[in-house]
């Protein structure tokens, strides 16, 4: 990991204590590649509990709410050119927060999290989508005691 | 005088149906009952009840509750004691005379016990004189018999005359419906031109109208021919009729057998008005009693709904309804006899207003709508469309902390649903019913029903509604934050 990356890493971590529903991004994760939009590619979509090192940890489905958060991480290869995304999450049918993160070439990480409330406890999905509207991916998870 | 008017006014066709039949009914009790054990121990069960009633509405507690023990056993004992009473009253009437004919009492009266004794006399060649006194006292003409006191019967009439009896050949003195001697000696008759077949019994017979106002029948042992003797004069008797006649004559029975019929008739009508009257009384106290109002929620039927439409949603499911009628009335009502429906036929897509007309609401006879709450509904409808939905689980309840669910795949993944358009439009995911972590193992895979909600979703007749979890889980790591 570069400095340059250390650096974002930092101002994302920043950004996600200033607001609940906050933006992190990262380049450099490779995966597997699942969706082809335009011309970035969607190589890795996951909900996990937290993120060490721009890699994330315990991926999973259900999130405890005495967890506190739960990450959307999402990565791209390649990045053609500086775009951006957004993450949308929805608490059932209804919008909670729609996040833009941007993207930027050769490859991008990014990822955005959300801060457990209360009422915040039931089904809950993510909506990846590129800068035209169009879903790449949708992450569905429980928010549970 | 004008609430009675009132009350008048206020009878329906349906009320005098219901007096009339009931008053029917009590009569023809009446009528086919009356003069059995059964049909006294009914009149005094309906007296007790009465004395129920009215203890009930002085607050006579425990009397009443006393009265009202009395006669539910006695409804049990008219039962079961006079089961054999009832079913011989039934069984000896025909189906056509339980509900319709009047049967008068049968009155088999001295007169004709007498002519028939008569005419079997006559027949078996049995010598008889019955002596039939009129206003004067015979105590002084006929050497006294023996006494006897007997009710009359054709049988005992028959006995006295018989040949072997010792005193078959004295006369009997028939008094009312009572043989009061018999073997009486009368005087005899010193007329010499009486024919020669005439014999003793007919000369003592005629001797005795001649010395009192009497009738004496005499029957011929020689022959068997019935003759009259009254007011000095024989008059053989040919005809059953014509016997009748004479008795009838001396006795002045038929104006008292007419009375008889006219009393009968006069009890019969008097039981039908009281019937009516009695009715009358206990549905006025029924029906038109102390009025009492009360609240019922009933719930709301929509009809008459397009097909192609679902009803979403509705601002109420059930209406609360003022009822007013009497106390006995409003106690018996049942729930369903209650319906408040809409008529959903003139409907269109989206919110509707109804409002509920007196028309809406069927309430049973005698109950009286005096308000309802609310009075308007709202109804919104939808076109029924398809729609495929994303199935996500509703995962409820939580993990043992050193694990996490890592992968839970559903399938089918979508289902299809219909439902009202502008709702499907708004939704994109169907949830299961609520999953509980609880309970899992390491890995597995469980299988859980869709949660439709609102109820009016339903899922195509190709899908199914439920649908397989297959869910991994494993050690958390320990180099999670927390």
């Amino acid at each position: 990991m570069n400095q340059r990356n250390l650096h974002l890493l930092l101002f994302a971590v920043i950004l996600c204590i200033l607001f609940p529903f906050s933006v992190r991004s990262q380049s450099g994760d490779t995966g597997e590649s699942k969706i082809s939009a335009g011309k970035i590619v969607l190589a890795r979509a996951v909900m996990c509990e937290d993120l060490l090192e721009l890699v994330p940890q315990n991926p999973t489905t259900v999130f405890s709410i005495e967890r506190r958060k739960a990450i959307c991480f999402t990565s791209f290869d390649p990045v053609p050119e500086k775009t951006i995304i957004y993450h949308q999450w929805f608490h059932r049918d209804q919008t909670s927060a729609k996040i833009k993160l941007t993207l930027k070439p050769p490859r991008w990480s990014t990822y955005s999290s959300i801060q457990f409330r209360a009422e915040d406890i039931g089904p809950w999905r993510v909506e990846i989508t590129d800068s035209q509207g169009h879903i790449l991916d949708v992450l569905r998870f429980s928010i549970t005691e | 005088m004008d609430k009675f008017i009132y009350l008048i006014l206020s009878l329906r066709w349906q009320d005098i149906i219901d007096i009339s039949l009931v008053s029917y009914i009590l009569f023809r009790f009446y009528v086919l009952f009356r003069g059995t054990n059964a049909f006294r121990v009914l009149i005094g069960m309906t007296i007790l009840w009465i004395f129920q009633q009215i203890a009930v509405s002085i607050g006579l507690i425990v009397t009443s509750w006393v009265v009202q023990g009395v006669v539910a056993l006695g409804a049990f004992i008219i039962i079961v004691i006079f089961r054999n009473e009832i079913r011989t009253v039934l069984l000896a009437r025909n189906l056509k005379f339980i509900f319709w004919g009047v049967s008068s009492k049968t009155f088999t009266s001295t007169i004709e016990i007498i002519v028939q004794s008569v005419l079997d006399l006559a027949r078996r060649n049995c010598g008889a004189l019955i002596v039939l006194p009129g206003k004067e006292d015979l105590e002084e003409v006929i050497q006294k018999g023996i006494p006897w006191k007997g009710e009359i019967s054709k049988e005992m009439i028959l006995s006295v005359f018989w040949p072997d009896n010792p005193v078959h050949d004295g006369a009997a003195v028939i008094q009312g419906d009572q043989i009061v001697q018999v073997g009486a000696i009368l005087p005899l008759s010193r007329r010499d031109d009486l024919p020669t077949y005439f014999g003793t019994r007919h000369r003592a017979a005629l001797g005795l109208s001649e010395a009192a106002d009497v009738l004496v029948i005499a029957v011929s042992e020689e022959r068997g021919d019935v003759v009259a003797a009254q007011d000095s004069q024989l008059k053989v008797i040919k005809q059953k009729r014509r016997l009748e006649q004479i008795l009838l004559q001396h006795m002045g029975t038929a104006a008292k057998k007419s009375r008889e019929s006219i009393k009968e008739r006069l009890m019969v009508i008097t039981a039908a008005l009281f019937s009516i009257i009695f009715v009358t009384g206990v549905w006025f106290s029924v029906s038109k009693g102390v009025y009492t109002l009360a609240t019922f929620e009933i719930p709301v039927v929509y009809m008459n709904r397009d097909p192609a439409m679902e009803i979403i949603r509705t601002s109420v499911n059930t209406v609360s309804l003022e009822l007013e009628g009497s106390g006995a009335l409003i106690k018996s009502i049942k729930p369903d006899q209650i319906q408040v429906k809409l008529d959903l036929s003139k409907s269109k897509v989206g919110p509707n207003s109804f409002t509920i007309t007196r028309e809406s609401i069927s309430l049973p006879p005698g109950i009286i709508l005096k308000g309802l709450t609310p009075p308007v509904v709202d109804v919104d409808l939808d076109v029924l469309i398809k729609k495929d939905l994303s199935v996500q689980i509703d995962w409820v309840g939580k993990l043992p902390d050193h694990f996490v669910l890592t992968d839970a795949t559903i399938k089918p993944k979508t289902v299809e649903i219909i439902g009202g358009k502008r709702m499907l439009e708004k939704m994109s995911t169907i949830y299961t019913e609520k999953v509980p972590l609880n309970n899992l193992e390491a890995n597995g895979t469980i299988t859980v029903n869709l949660a439709l909600n609102p109820a009016s979703l339903k899922t195509a007749s190709d899908s199914n509604e439920k649908v397989a979890i297959t869910y991994a889980t494993k050690l958390r790591d320990n180099g999670s934050n927390f």
